[in-house]
C-alpha cells in the first residue's frame, strides 16, 4: 500500500512534466488546429538555454524565469518568422513545417551543445519525506509543486485576463473575434509564444532525470500526444488531468506489471493514444467536434 | 461630410463579382436603410467596409479612406459589425462575448454606465450572464449581439438583418433598441434589412440594391410613398 502510494507520488511528478508539454501542444492545436511536432524539441533547446545560464553563474530560481521568457519570445519569432508567411497553407503543411522545424531544432542543438548527455541541476533534494506513511522524494514533490504553480499560472492568465479572453476569441472564431477589433493573427504569435515557454518547464524538470542531450524529449513528446489525447487534444484542463493519468499509468504499469519493465512504458502511451482515438476520439474532456477547417 | 462615404465600390468573392460600383452615404448620426431582393449584394457591401472581402473604389469613414485597412483596425475606428449570422462566439459566456465588445475602452467608469444600460435594454441577457453563449435563444443571441456592438461604443453601427428568424414581438423590441440607441448616443447606423417597410419606418435614407448596383435613393418617405418603388423593389 505504501509502495502504491510512493508510486503514485512519482507517477504524478512525472505526470506535471508531460501536463506542461501536453498544454503546450494543446494551446498551439486551439489556436491553429495544428499539432506542433516541434514542441519538444523547442522545449529541449530552451532547457539548453537554461543549463547555459546556470553553468554562467546564474542561480537556478533565476534561470528559471529567464529562460521561460527566453522561450516566450523565441515562440513568438518561429511564428512570425516560420509560420506566419504559411498561415493560410492546408494543415499538412503545416504539420510537414513544424516536423522540418523539430529536425532542424534538433541538428542545431546538436552542432552548438553535442551529443553528450549532460548533467542538469536540480533544486530538489532526492531525499524522501513521509507524508502520511508514504515516501515520498523532495524531488517528486518540487516537480509537482513546480508544474502545477505554471499551469495554475496559465489557467489564471486564459480565463481571467482580458488578453486570455481575447486568445480563447481569436482561436474558436477567428472572424467574429476580428469583428470585434481582435489581433487574430497577434494572437496566434502569442499562443504560439506561451505554449514555447510552458514546454520548456517540461525540459527543465526532466533534464535532472533523463540528463540533458538533443534528443531528450523525443519520448517525453509521445507521453505529452497521450495526455493531450486523452484529455481531449482541445481542453487545457483535459491536457493537465490527462498528462497525470498518464504519468501514474505508465509509472504503475512499469513497476508492477512485469512484463512491461522499463522499456515498455512508451508502448503503454502509445496504446493509450490508439485506444482513446479509436474508443473515444473527442478524450475525456472534448467536445464532439464540429470543426471549421 | 458624412460619416461613412462609398464611392464606386466594387467587390466580389475571387472571380466572382458582386458588387459593381456602389455608392452611398451615412450621414453622422442617422439611420440609413441599405434594401433589396437577397443576393443583391447586401451583405458584401457591409462586409466591405469592414475589409471582409476584397474592394476598389473608395471607402471613408469620418474622412479617413479605409483602403488596405485589416478588419481589426477599421473596427477600431469606430465601427461595430453585427454580422449575418450575429457573430456570437458560442464558445465563450454571454458575460464573456459582452467584455470582448469593450474590451478595447479605457474609460472604466462610462463603461460600467453602459453595462448597466445593456442590462436595462435587455435583462435577460443580466440572468444570462454566467451561461455559455450557446445556450440563448434566437432572439436573445440577436439581443446579446446588438448589446456587445454598443459596448464598443462605435460611432456607426453596421446591423445585417437583425429580424432574420426572429418573432414580430421581439423584431418590435429589438428595433425599438436600434432606435434609443440612435437617438440618444448619436450612433449611425446602417440597416440590412429584408423587411423594407420595418427599415423604411427606422431611417432617414435608404438605398435599394439590385444585383450589385444601387436601383434606387432616396430618403425613406420618398421610398415609401412611390408605389412603383414599392411594387418592383420592396415588394409590399
Ligand atoms: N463567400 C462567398 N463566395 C462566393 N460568392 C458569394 C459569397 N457570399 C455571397 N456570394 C454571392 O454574392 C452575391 C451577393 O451575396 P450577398 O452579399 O450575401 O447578398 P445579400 O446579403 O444581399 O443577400 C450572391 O450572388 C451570393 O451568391
Ligand atoms: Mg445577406
Amino acid at each position: 500500500m505504501q509502495e502504491l502510494l510512493q508510486q503514485i507520488v512519482s507517477g504524478i511528478a512525472t505526470g506535471g512534466i508531460f501536463a506542461s508539454l501536453a498544454l503546450a501542444l494543446v494551446l498551439i492545436y486551439n489556436a491553429m488546429g495544428l499539432v506542433n511536432f516541434a514542441q519538444g524539441e523547442m522545449a529541449m533547446l530552451a532547457t539548453f538555454v537554461a543549463l547555459a545560464l546556470i553553468d554562467h553563474g546564474m542561480n537556478y530560481w533565476i534561470a528559471f524565469p529567464v529562460t521561460l521568457v527566453i522561450a516566450f519570445a523565441g515562440g513568438i519569432a518561429i511564428e512570425r518568422v516560420v509560420i506566419r508567411p504559411v498561415e493560410r497553407a492546408p494543415i499538412l503543411t503545416l504539420v510537414i513545417i513544424t516536423l522540418g522545424l523539430a529536425t532542424l531544432i534538433n541538428g542545431l542543438a546538436g552542432f552548438i551543445f553535442g551529443y553528450v548527455p549532460r548533467a542538469f541541476p536540480s533544486p530538489f533534494s532526492v531525499q524522501t519525506v513521509n507524508i502520511l506513511g508514504a515516501l515520498a522524494s523532495y524531488q517528486d514533490l518540487g516537480v509537482i509543486a513546480v508544474s502545477g504553480v505554471v499551469l495554475l499560472a496559465i489557467y489564471m492568465l486564459l480565463q481571467h485576463t482580458t488578453v486570455g479572453l481575447t486568445m480563447r476569441a481569436a482561436a474558436h472564431h477567428p472572424e467574429a473575434s476580428r469583428l470585434l477589433g481582435v489581433h487574430v493573427s497577434w494572437m496566434l504569435a502569442l499562443g504560439w509564444g506561451l505554449a514555447s515557454a510552458v514546454g520548456s518547464v517540461s525540459g527543465i524538470m526532466v533534464a535532472p532525470i533523463l540528463l540533458l542531450q538533443p534528443n531528450m524529449m523525443q519520448t517525453i513528446i509521445i507521453y505529452a500526444f497521450a495526455a493531450a489525447v486523452l484529455g481531449g487534444i482541445e481542453s487545457p484542463l483535459g491536457a493537465v488531468v490527462g498528462g497525470v493519468i498518464v504519468g501514474v499509468t505508465v509509472n504503475l504499469a512499469g513497476v508492477y506489471l512485469p512484463f512491461v519493465g522499463g522499456d515498455l512504458q512508451l508502448a503503454v502511451a502509445l496504446a493509450i493514444i490508439v485506444g482513446v482515438l479509436v474508443l473515444k476520439p473527442n478524450g475525456l474532456f472534448g467536445r464532439p467536434s464540429v470543426r471549421r477547417v | 461630410m458624412a460619416l461613412l462615404e462609398l464611392e464606386e465600390v466594387r467587390a466580389g468573392y475571387g472571380p466572382t463579382s458582386v458588387l459593381h460600383g456602389v455608392s452611398l452615404s451615412v450621414p453622422e448620426g442617422q439611420i440609413v436603410s441599405l434594401l433589396g431582393a437577397n443576393g443583391a449584394g447586401k451583405t458584401t457591401t457591409l462586409r466591405s467596409i469592414t475589409g471582409g472581402v476584397h474592394w476598389t473604389g473608395d471607402i471613408r469613414f469620418a474622412g479617413r479612406s479605409l483602403r488596405r485597412m485589416h478588419t481589426e483596425d477599421v473596427v477600431r475606428c469606430g465601427i461595430a459589425h453585427v454580422p449575418e449570422g450575429r457573430g456570437i462566439l458560442t464558445e465563450l459566456t454571454v458575460d464573456e462575448n459582452l467584455k470582448l465588445g469593450s474590451h478595447l475602452r479605457r474609460d472604466g467608469a462610462a463603461v460600467r454606465k453602459d453595462y448597466d444600460r445593456v442590462f436595462e435594454y435587455f435583462p435577460v441577457l443580466r440572468e444570462r450572464r454566467g451561461l455559455s453563449a450557446s445556450t440563448l435563444s434566437g432572439g436573445e443571441q440577436q439581443m446579446l449581439a446588438l448589446a456587445r456592438a454598443f459596448l464598443m461604443k462605435p460611432r456607426l453601427m453596421l446591423l445585417d438583418e437583425p429580424s432574420l428568424g426572429l418573432a414580430p414581438l421581439i423584431v418590435r423590441a429589438i428595433f425599438e433598441i436600434i432606435r434609443t440607441i440612435n437617438t440618444e448616443d448619436r450612433v449611425a447606423v446602417l440597416l440590412v434589412e429584408q423587411n423594407a417597410r420595418l427599415a423604411l419606418e427606422m431611417s432617414s435614407d435608404a438605398y435599394v440594391l439590385e444585383v450589385g448596383r444601387v436601383a434606387v435613393s432616396g430618403t425613406s418617405s420618398e421610398l415609401k410613398g412611390n408605389d412603383a418603388v414599392r411594387r418592383s423593389y420592396l415588394g409590399y
